[in-house]
């Protein structure tokens, strides 16, 4: 693939990135990304959505972090606009009706998740024909999609890795091995919550997938210098590590509260609160 | 906003295009608006057209100058052109008609927009003379990538819905969705009959009957043929057609040269597999032959010669000369070498201006990311 359609974050907007500036700590922010593609990915499965439009949504989302910060803008209302935007570009339009009724239901669902009832059954009460949600909900997919659009600059194009992974099992000799290659897409997928697509080539990535699999399976391939097997496929074996640490921190045990908290942070309301409560960390 | 429109230029499909002028440097411009929908948010014919031409820069691609928001549309600013290659035959051609030479330095400016298109993985999908536009230096440019993606990952599968009826490729008429830039092959050899006689080739009333259409002419592909394109992608549904006998292409375009016939067979090829690609199709007979008015060596035919000295946003009263002197056919660079220099410079400055933007160029950009960044 041409690399001039796949654009990276720059450098400065690495190490800071708009949230950042605002006061968000690195692992919050790192929590509320993988919320958000966690909310992509779960009304991707409800509107029965293809795989790809799931998946370039989220490296949308993702992108978008670089360009804008959780204080300006909410993670429930930029997730559903990326994915109405990527179901486009990947061919397979959503009725908006759908989406609207799923984000719904969603939101619902984390509001039940953190109120006073949380402990009972989580059911959803349909919008009312005469009340606003349904068109303020039309209104923010509408909005973030063009807000997407506008503050990527119409970057929108995306790479997924999966066709590269396939080739490069074939060419270290493991396509036999089935799991292997479930393992190695199932870290693909995994990554998808993570910045790593905004953030590094495809074949770098998906070195970082077959590594962590040789490592987890203790499959051998020759790793020692000069014939370490990554370097097959031009990738930097720091560029690696650093994926498969975006990737290993995703497994990490995250606390009643850590896991509580990004929650209640699916509207940027949620972020302003916690912000005004934790002055400090800026 | 920082242009004047001045007379609509065209309507397609999805969009009104008016002639505008920049109040900056005086720039003419083509204003390509685009309304937004409250309903749908913005169109995908407009996400893909920006997202996708924003990258493209060459000759023979209109130039995406920058894109312009509103509440309630968008507006594309794209390099202007006088006409488009429809009303160009109409005005110029005999009964629609060009003579041989303009259809031969369409034909290679067509499959070298095709070409680089192809090269950066992506596929044009709506071909045909309306959305082919060319400017008073002679110089065709593809325009209209509203139905333009990219590709490079197989497993896609691609909308159906692609390509006005009668520059649609056969194996897309048969319900293939894993085309790849044979579709736009297809397109330019339909384009390059009709360029030759004036008329389209195939035009069909709706699907079947433009199959029909095609096998008339080209022939009713054997079972073999079918089969094997049933194997390539298996999406596609064969019925029973009549057996229709190939026809020979110089009864079909009795103005065709021995070459352009060669090579619009090679164009026209049932089977997307056996169609010539874009960057092949530059180096046939037909445009490195001696055996024409001028001579060129292999992939280097030139443009049509720049003969005007100020080719953009000229003021009024020149522009009628211009407009005279624009009826003149296109005619080549008598110097193949200088041309080669020509490219070589402009190459150069694209370079230059890719390397100083960081690859982003004209649509203002916020995510400003070089590209294929290393954080070593
Ligand atoms: N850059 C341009 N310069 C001059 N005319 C143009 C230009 N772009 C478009 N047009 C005219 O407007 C028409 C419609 O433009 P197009 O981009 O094809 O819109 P649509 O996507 O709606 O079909 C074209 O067929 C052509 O006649
Ligand atoms: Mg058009």
């Amino acid at each position: 693939m041409s690399p001039t359609f796949y654009p990276l974050a720059s450098l400065s907007q690495i190490e800071k990135t708009p949230s950042r500036a605002d006061g968000i700590p690195d692992d919050l922010e790192e929590d509320l990304r993988a919320n958000g593609c966690k909310l992509i990915h779960e009304a991707g499965i409800l509107l029965k959505q293809k795989q790809v439009a799931v998946a370039t949504a989220q490296i949308l989302f993702q992108r978008f972090w670089y360009v804008s910060s959780m204080k300006t803008f909410g993670i429930g209302d930029v997730g559903m606009g990326a994915l109405y935007l990527a179901s486009k570009l990947e061919e397979c339009p959503l009725r908006i009706r759908d989406l609207i009724n799923v984000y719904d239901l969603l939101s619902q669902r984390a509001a039940h998740s953190i109120g006073p009832k949380s402990s009972a059954e989580f059911k959803y009460a349909p919008m009312s024909y005469f009340g606003n949600t349904f068109y303020d909900i039309k209104d923010a997919i509408v909005v973030h999609e063009m807000q997407l659009l506008k503050r990527l600059g119409f970057n929108v194009q995306v790479v997924l890795p999966y066709g590269t992974l396939i080739n490069y099992l074939r060419l270290l000799g493991l396509m036999s091995r089935e799991d292997a290659s479930t393992r190695a897409w199932g870290y693909l997928n995994d990554a998808l919550q993570t910045p790593v697509y905004a953030l590094y080539q495809i074949p770098t990535i998906v070195c970082a997938a077959i590594y962590l699999t040789t490592r987890h399976l203790q499959i051998i391939l020759p790793s020692e210098p000069p014939h370490c097997w990554w370097e097959l496929f031009d990738a930097d074996w720091e560029d690696l590590w650093s994926v498969c640490g975006y990737i290993m921190r995703l497994y990490q045990e995250r606390s009643e509260h850590e896991r509580l908290r990004v929650v209640g942070m699916i509207s940027k309301k949620g972020v302003r609160s916690w912000l005004e409560e934790h002055p400090s960390e800026l | 906003m920082n242009y004047v429109q001045l007379e609509k230029l065209g309507e397609g499909t999805y969009a009104t295009v008016y002639k505008g002028r920049s109040r900056t440097n005086n720039e003419i411009v083509a204003l390509k608006e685009i309304h937004l929908d409250a309903e749908e948010g913005t169109p995908s014919t407009a996400i893909r057209e920006i997202s996708l031409m924003k990258e493209l820069k060459h000759v023979n691609i209109v130039r995406l100058h920058d894109v312009i928001h509103t509440e309630t549309k968008l507006v594309l600013i794209f390099e202007f052109c006088e006409q488009d290659l429809k009303k160009y035959m109409d005005q110029h051609g005999e009964r629609g008609a060009l003579d041989p030479n303009t259809v031969r330095s369409f034909m290679y400016q067509l499959l070298k927009g095709t070409a680089f298109c192809h090269e950066n993985q992506v596929l044009h999908r709506d071909l045909k003379p309306q959305n082919l536009l060319i400017n008073r230096k002679g110089e065709l440019k593809l325009g209209d990538f509203g139905l333009a993606r990219a590709f490079g990952v197989p497993v896609n599968t691609f909308s159906n819905e692609v390509v006005t009826l009668w520059y649609r490729a056969p194996d897309v008429l048969l319900g293939s969705r894993t085309y790849s830039t044979s579709i736009d092959v297809w397109s330019c050899g339909c384009i390059f009959a009709e360029m030759i006689s004036g008329l389209p080739l195939f035009r069909g009333r709706d699907n079947h009957d433009q199959l029909l259409h095609i096998m008339r002419i080209i022939g009713t592909p054997s079972q073999q043929t079918f089969d094997k394109m049933s194997k390539d992608s298996p999406e596609i549904q064969v019925k029973q057609y009549p057996r229709y006998p190939k026809q020979d292409f110089r009864a079909v375009v009795p103005k065709a040269s021995p070459h352009a016939i060669d090579l619009l067979e090679r164009l026209l090829k049932f089977d997307p597999a056996e169609r010539i690609s874009a960057a092949e199709a530059l180096s046939h007979p037909y445009f490195t032959s001696a055996n024409t008015t001028n001579t060129f060596a292999v992939g280097s035919m030139a443009p049509p010669s720049f003969t005007f000295p100020h080719p953009h946003g000229l003021p009024p009263p020149q522009q009628q000369q211009q407009q005279q002197a624009y009826s003149r056919q296109p005619n080549y660079m008598a110097n193949p070498v200088a041309v080669h220099q020509m490219h070589a410079a402009a190459q150069q400055q694209q370079q230059a201006q890719a390397a100083a933007m960081g690859g982003y160029g004209g649509v203002p950009m916020h995510y400003n990311a070089p590209f294929g960044h290393n954080p070593r």
